[in-house]
């Protein structure tokens, strides 16, 4: 009974420690005052408001969405096809794919940085490119993992053959069986990916800085100019996030559900 | 011509040779049966029918039509996978009319088509349901339907019931050989099970390593076999030396053969003119449903099978004489 008190304990201060910066946060972003006290003087949506009038943000937004976007649909359109093939034609070539994930993890972002500034800054190639090109590799291991524990769960190779022989053409098989048999692990592993190019901050600010200016260095800036607004830069990130863990759950549910055949 | 000719078929895989001088000739609506123990080849034939591995040589015609080259979709060949590969995403209903679908047929005659099926495989009011609301019986009956409704000039199916209990098992072995019946289907069958190849076949290919090592009746391969190996695999065979043997019924037996089976359902206790007699001490009796199986040891050791009837339990550490007709010795090769 003890023992169950004190684990009690510790996962409430645990639960404290984590949550009470993000709620105080949530919290500073919609108060009016909050100097003197220890709870809010005021609610107010201005600084909210104030965020959605402004060019800027909506901007570096968009920018974030279109560079985290952009570089999940690359890797969709590049890497699941040639996951595919490997797995179910090349099983002896997936060992070089574990290879190359095992790299993308172990690789500090600041070596990246440096590493592509000097390969690249000289060459001529925009080095917004460049950074999209990263984030492709970069989302590797959370793509690869999503398309091989859907391909995991259904003997694919099998499921091909039995769709050819039926008469469907190999494109046929891949579409209207394949594909959809595997969609719920691939979208969890594209939703990931693109939460975490959307929180990514090192690399761009490093290679491209407020030459790109997206949400994170956008919200570096106010840091330093009002808290109130970079507070509530902060919650809308967070809903984003939120909205984005609740959607992979979701379909990380669905896709387990479809393991029992 | 014969419905179906493989001719020297060959088959390897790097330096392992999968597949050697594989040559069958199969009649139309005939149920065959590749029979044999894991990786003897036998599913690799049937890939190589269906188009999915090609051979290294040899040749196979279905209907007179050289298949080399024929991309599978081509073949009019339909599988039964031992997993079902029914499609996750499919309903029931999808699943059986998928084939059709890929066909362009019009959409009266693919409903018709659908629910005859259905009923063929008794599964009209699971029609709705996804692959993994039914049972391994259900999803089985579903995969046939799916191959069976393109109308495809041949049937292959995989170890289709390995997977299933033997109760259910046996049912869908009725089911398979009704429905084949009905339909005047031509199929081939892969099992490493002897007693379905039995139930169902109208000849049996036996396979071991990659060669056909015999080939039959069910009836022609289980009274005469050819091997020692066909011997074993094929029944619980007593195979014994014919040195040991000629020692045991003290005569000499005719030609110069080295082995000798003799089925243990042949051997009895009551003696009839002619026989031969084998003598042995019951070591062991085991009982499986309708058949006492007795293991008795003299010169060497030897099996019985009697009904599980009254009087014939033999009473362990006895001596018995047990008596064989003279052409149930049968001389291996």
């Amino acid at each position: 009974m003890k023992k169950r008190s004190l684990a009690n304990i510790i996962f409430l201060f645990l639960m404290l420690y984590l949550l009470l910066p993000i709620v105080a946060t949530m919290l500073y972003a919609f108060s009016s005052k909050w100097h003197k006290s220890i709870f809010p003087e005021g609610l107010t949506f201005k600084w909210l408001a104030t965020l959605f009038q402004d060019t800027a943000f909506m901007q570096a937004f968009g920018r974030s969405v279109l560079l985290a976007g952009g570089a999940v649909i690359i890797a969709l359109i590049v890497i699941v096809p040639a996951i595919f093939v490997i797995v179910l034609y090349f099983p002896k070539y997936e060992k070089w794919i574990q290879v190359a994930v095992v790299m993308v993890y172990s690789f500090p972002g600041i070596i990246l940085a440096v590493g592509l500034i000097r390969v690249y800054s000289t060459i001529g190639v925009p080095m917004i490119l460049v950074v999209l090109g990263a984030y492709v590799i970069g989302i590797l291991p959370y793509i690869y993992q999503g398309t091989r524990n859907s391909l995991r769960n259904v003997d694919a190779r099998q499921l091909l053959d039995a769709a050819q022989l039926l008469g469907a053409t190999k494109t046929q098989a891949f579409t209207k069986i394949l594909l959809p048999t595997v969609y719920p692990g691939l979208f969890a592993g594209a939703l990931l990916s693109f939460s975490v190019l959307f929180g990514e901050f090192v690399l761009i600010n490093l290679v491209v800085g407020s030459r790109f200016e997206t949400v994170q260095i956008y919200l570096m800036k106010k840091l330093s100019t009002s808290g109130h607004i970079a507070s509530a830069v902060v919650f809308i990130y967070i809903v984003l996030m939120g909205l984005l863990t609740f959607a992979i759950a979701i379909l990380t549910k669905r896709s387990k559900g479809a393991t029992n055949l | 011509m014969s419905y179906i000719v493989i001719e020297g078929l060959h088959k390897k895989y790097d330096q392992t040779t999968v597949l050697s001088n594989i040559n069958m000739t199969i009649e139309k609506g005939q149920l065959i049966t590749l029979l044999g123990p894991s990786g003897c080849g036998k599913s690799t034939i049937l890939r190589i029918i269906a188009g999915l591995t090609n051979a290294t040589a040899g040749e196979i015609q279905l209907e007179g039509q050289n298949m080399n080259g024929v991309q599978p979709k081509e073949r009019q060949v339909g599988m039964v996978f031992q997993s079902y590969a029914l499609f996750p995403n499919m309903t029931v209903k999808e699943n059986i009319a998928f084939g059709l679908r890929m066909q362009k047929v019009n959409n009266t005659e693919l409903e018709q088509r659908v629910q005859e099926m259905l009923h063929i495989v008794h599964l009209t009011e699971k029609a709705n349901a996804y692959p993994k609301e039914l049972s391994g019986g259900q999803q089985q009956r579903v995969a046939l339907a799916r191959a069976l409704i393109v109308r495809p000039k041949v049937l292959l199916l995989d170890e289709p019931l390995s997977a299933l209990d033997a109760q259910i098992r046996k049912k869908l072995q009725t089911d398979l050989r009704a429905i084949q019946r009905k339909l005047g289907m031509t199929m081939i069958l892969v099992t490493h099970d002897q007693d379905e190849a039995m139930a169902v076949s109208d000849k049996i290919f036996v396979m071991s390593n990659g060669q056909i090592a015999q080939y039959g009746t069910p009836t022609e391969i289980y009274t005469n076999p050819q091997s020692e190996f066909i011997a074993n695999f094929i029944g619980h065979y007593n195979v014994i030396p014919r040195q040991v043997l000629e020692t045991m019924i003290g005569e000499k037996l005719p030609g110069d053969n080295n082995k000798f089976a003799i089925r243990p359902e042949a051997l009895h206790l009551e003696m009839m003119e002619g026989d031969l007699c084998l003598r042995g001490v019951a070591t062991q009796s085991l009982m499986s449903g309708n058949i006492i199986r007795t293991t008795l040891e003299g010169d060497c050791m030897f099996t019985m099978e009697q009904l599980h009837q009254r009087g014939h339990k033999l009473e362990l550490g006895k001596n018995y004489n047990c008596y064989v007709a003279k052409e149930d010795v049968i001389a291996l090769s």
